[in-house]
């Protein structure tokens, strides 16, 4: 489970988030949408414990893997990014190759990562975080520069991982069909604050704020 | 005399590598992990520190070579080592010049990628020190310009060697000491050869160190 409490997050004179409480619970699938600029990326990395909030707390003794949203495919072959990222495991090998496989990278596991097209960059930074095994994934638009192709390998990937370990997922996305077909509750951000929490078909049908039906309403399913 | 290579010249080479050598090591042991530092944490007076570190880049060497020759003279703090006069002192003083030029240009670097690399490896859990070895391994093509050019600042320096090493025959001196000995004696062919013989160095340097980055982007 993790907590967050009256988090506040202020970047010179603008507050980029401000939230009173929200959990998360092992095993759900949480989507964060909202636009550009909403905080979205700002609450995972708090969620994640990659930046401090200025005020309040997260409570939590789960073991969490983040997604940046920016990837750097680290100077070694697609294997070895991967390797290296994996925690002590006895089957190490078979299950990078399991990795790879599942997200399209296999004809490349011998190929230097920083020659990969940003889409394959962004399956390998997924790889490395689906490589260990976490109770939740923290992922900050993880098939943003992907294809139709790339995006469906990412989400069942996601998918599978999930089905394996029970873990919980909190992500962000721009795409309201991702949001739809991942999740079970869909968290709205409108500056830095939650505007709408709920199943996605309760959003979709019946949203509590007039922000929420107007930005739904723009959503091209 | 360059196809001779007479015992002395032999003698002077093998002097100045050794010192370039060991001041460029100890610069980048000392430097390296303190540029890494101040690129990946943000801590106050960090700014100071760049500052710092960016003004002793100018120290002119004779300074720094007086500094190290008051330090370790008999009446200095350091007299009692009773080491002036040596290629040791003589690595001491270029590695007060050479330090903070690592310190620099290693800031420099690893600041430019920094925050995306720790928020990766904050991502998948790694130690502070695995986060280390990957800033210093991903940037590792530009941190061997660092060491080339640690290397470079080390072989062509004179001011501070000659202080204290004070550029005594078959001991500490060095080609650069050499060359401004022999220009003041008008042995001007001894003073080319020597100068000849620095730059193949540093081209035969160079030529490894370019062969090591293309290794690196393969």
């Amino acid at each position: 489970m993790i907590k967050l409490q009256n988090i506040k997050k202020i970047y010179g004179e603008r507050t980029v988030l401000n939230i009173d409480g929200l959990s998360f619970t092992k095993g759900e699938t949480v989507a964060i949408v909202g636009p550009n600029g909403s905080g979205k990326s700002t609450l995972l990395k708090i969620i994640a414990g990659v930046i401090k909030s200025d005020e309040g707390t997260v409570e939590t003794n789960s073991r969490m893997y983040y997604l940046p949203q920016q990837n750097i495919p680290f100077r070694k072959s697609v294997r070895k990014n991967i390797l290296i990222s994996m925690e002590n495991a006895d089957d190490k090998e078979i299950r990078c190759n399991e990795i790879l496989a599942e997200l399209g990278l296999a004809n490349l596991a011998d190929k230097n990562a920083k020659g990969l097209s940003g889409g394959e960059c962004q399956r390998l930074a997924l790889g490395r975080v689906l490589i260990n095994e976490g109770d939740f994934l923290v992922l900050d638009e993880p098939s943003s520069a992907a294809d139709i192709e790339g995006t469906e390998m990412i989400e069942n990937a996601i998918r599978k991982y999930k089905d394996k370990t029970g873990c919980g997922v909190i992500m962000t996305t721009h795409s309201p069909v991702q949001a739809l077909k991942l999740a079970e509750r869909v968290i709205m951000l409108c500056d830095g604050k939650i505007v709408e929490d709920g199943r996605p078909e309760e959003l979709l049908i019946n949203p509590k704020t007039q922000w929420g039906k107007k930005f739904i309403s723009k959503w091209k399913l | 005399m360059l196809m001779s290579m007479d015992k002395e010249l032999l003698q002077i080479i093998g002097v100045t590598l050794r010192m370039s050598f060991f001041s460029t090591l100890i610069s980048c042991l000392l430097g390296m992990p303190l540029g890494v530092l101040l690129g990946k944490s943000s801590f106050k007076g960090k700014g100071t520190i760049i500052k710092l570190t960016g003004t002793f880049m100018g120290l002119p060497p004779v300074v720094a070579g007086l500094i190290v020759y008051m330090l370790f003279s008999k009446n200095g703090i350091l007299g009692s080592l009773d080491i002036l006069f040596t290629v040791e002192v003589m690595v001491i003083a270029q590695c007060m010049l050479i330090v903070p030029v690592v310190i620099n240009l290693t800031h420099s670097i690893t600041s430019v990628n920094s925050a995306c690399l720790i928020e990766t490896a904050k991502g998948l859990n790694f130690s502070k020190g695995k986060t280390a070895i990957l800033m210093l391994t991903e940037n590792k093509t530009a941190l061997f310009s660092v060491v080339l050019s640690a290397f470079g600042r080390s072989i062509a320096e004179v001011g501070a060697v000659s202080l204290v090493g004070g550029n005594i025959q078959w001991k500490t001196r060095v080609m650069t000491t050499a060359i401004m000995l022999e220009t003041n004696k008008g042995n001007f062919s001894f003073a080319l050869a020597l100068g000849i013989i620095l730059l193949l160095i540093s081209f035969t340097v160079n030529i490894i160190a370019s062969f090591a980055v293309k290794e690196d982007k393969q």
